[in-house]
């Protein structure tokens, strides 16, 4: 008693009843849920969005300066890596769904290295604002002090290496996500025929290739015209 | 829409346009400051992102013909545009603590 087998009920169109087997093959289900997961993305970066445009107003010529000094060059060959993996995922997703598994597993590697070379450039980026004394804790950014950048720069950087920190630290999921997704396949859980993992991570991909399609306008674009220098970087 | 059976030789063609579409928008991007609109650069950056964002959403990410997601979707968007008009447009129209705020204080510059 209080253990005994109770089969879940579904009822169709025409108001038959059918035993549940199981809820895996429920694509759209899996479609949608995963759609919400990114409308949580949305509000996060979007409420992002939101204090920078709040900071912008309060300092607008600060944004533009500091703006004019981040290197257009390395943020602009990462614009096109992220969108050629895009591609790449895509294409995967596509040959997954025609039955080309060997190269779909092609395309989600080409996706990682990709991945990985964003991450790469990001680093040398970085390396060099460490370099010219801007980055988190460094005087530069504190105010207060000899090395202070006027206030609204340090609001600017402040959110700089905010957002796209976390932009990257999502790239960083995404390769996780992609060589779990290899395993899967390797494992046979991963096929045409049930591929709803494969069209998540994807959307996935294209989400966080969405949230740069914005971040990197805002900070490497809004400087582009009204100061000069800052294509060369600092 | 059916999930299973696709011509990878007959949709791949989309991906690829889309890609020169998105690659063209790029471009613009790096030109525009000294092109067209160079008084309100933020402003055409913003459009022209929005437009790449409308690309990716309709054919990467499967938004055509989807309903429920695309109503989802524009809800989340518009949810954040009310916050933003209201954040933007009325606090800080009405910005009352300029003095002592830890944002505007130092800036005095």
């Amino acid at each position: 008693m209080g253990h005994e087998y109770i089969p879940e009920i579904a009822v169709d169109r025409e108001g038959n009843e059918h035993e549940v087997q199981g809820w895996q093959d429920d694509f759209y289900g899996g479609k949608l849920g995963f759609w919400l997961f990114m409308l949580t993305e949305v509000m996060m970066f979007g409420g992002m969005f939101l204090a920078l445009a709040y900071y912008n107003t309060l300092h607008p010529q600060d944004f533009v300066i500091a703006s004019s000094t981040l290197n257009r060059w390395l943020g602009g060959t990462n614009t096109v890596i992220l969108l050629v993996s895009a591609l790449t995922m895509g294409l995967g997703l596509l040959k997954m769904r025609s039955g080309d598994v060997k190269g779909a597993k092609v395309m989600i590697i080409l996706t990682i290295i990709l991945a990985l070379a964003f991450l790469g450039i990001k680093a040398v980026e970085w390396t060099a604002e460490y370099n010219h004394g801007v980055f988190l804790g460094l005087d530069a950014l504190q105010a207060g002090n000899e090395h202070s950048k006027p206030f609204g720069q340090i609001l600017f950087f402040g959110m700089y290496f905010t957002m796209t920190g976390l932009h990257g630290f999502h790239i960083i999921i995404g390769i996780g996500l992609m060589i779990w997704l290899l395993k899967r396949i390797n494992a046979g859980k991963v096929s045409p025929e049930h591929h709803i993992l494969h069209f998540n991570i994807a959307l996935y991909w294209d989400i966080v290739h969405l949230i740069w399609v914005f971040v990197f306008p805002y900070f490497y674009m809004i400087g582009a015209g009204d100061v000069a220098g800052g294509a060369h970087g600092h | 829409m059916d999930t299973n059976t696709v011509n990878y030789h007959e949709e791949k063609g989309t991906y690829y346009k889309v890609l020169v579409g998105l690659l063209l928008l790029t471009a613009v991007t790096f030109i525009q400051p000294h092109l067209f609109m160079t008084g309100s650069t933020f402003l055409a950056q913003m459009l022209i992102a929005v437009v790449k964002a409308w690309l990716i959403l309709m054919y990467y990410m499967h938004l055509k013909g989807e309903k429920l997601i695309g109503a989802m979707v524009i809800f989340s968007l518009a949810l954040v545009l009310v916050f933003f008009i209201i954040v933007i447009g009325v606090d800080v129209a009405n910005f009352q603590f300029g003095a002592e705020s830890h944002i505007t204080a130092p800036a005095a510059h």
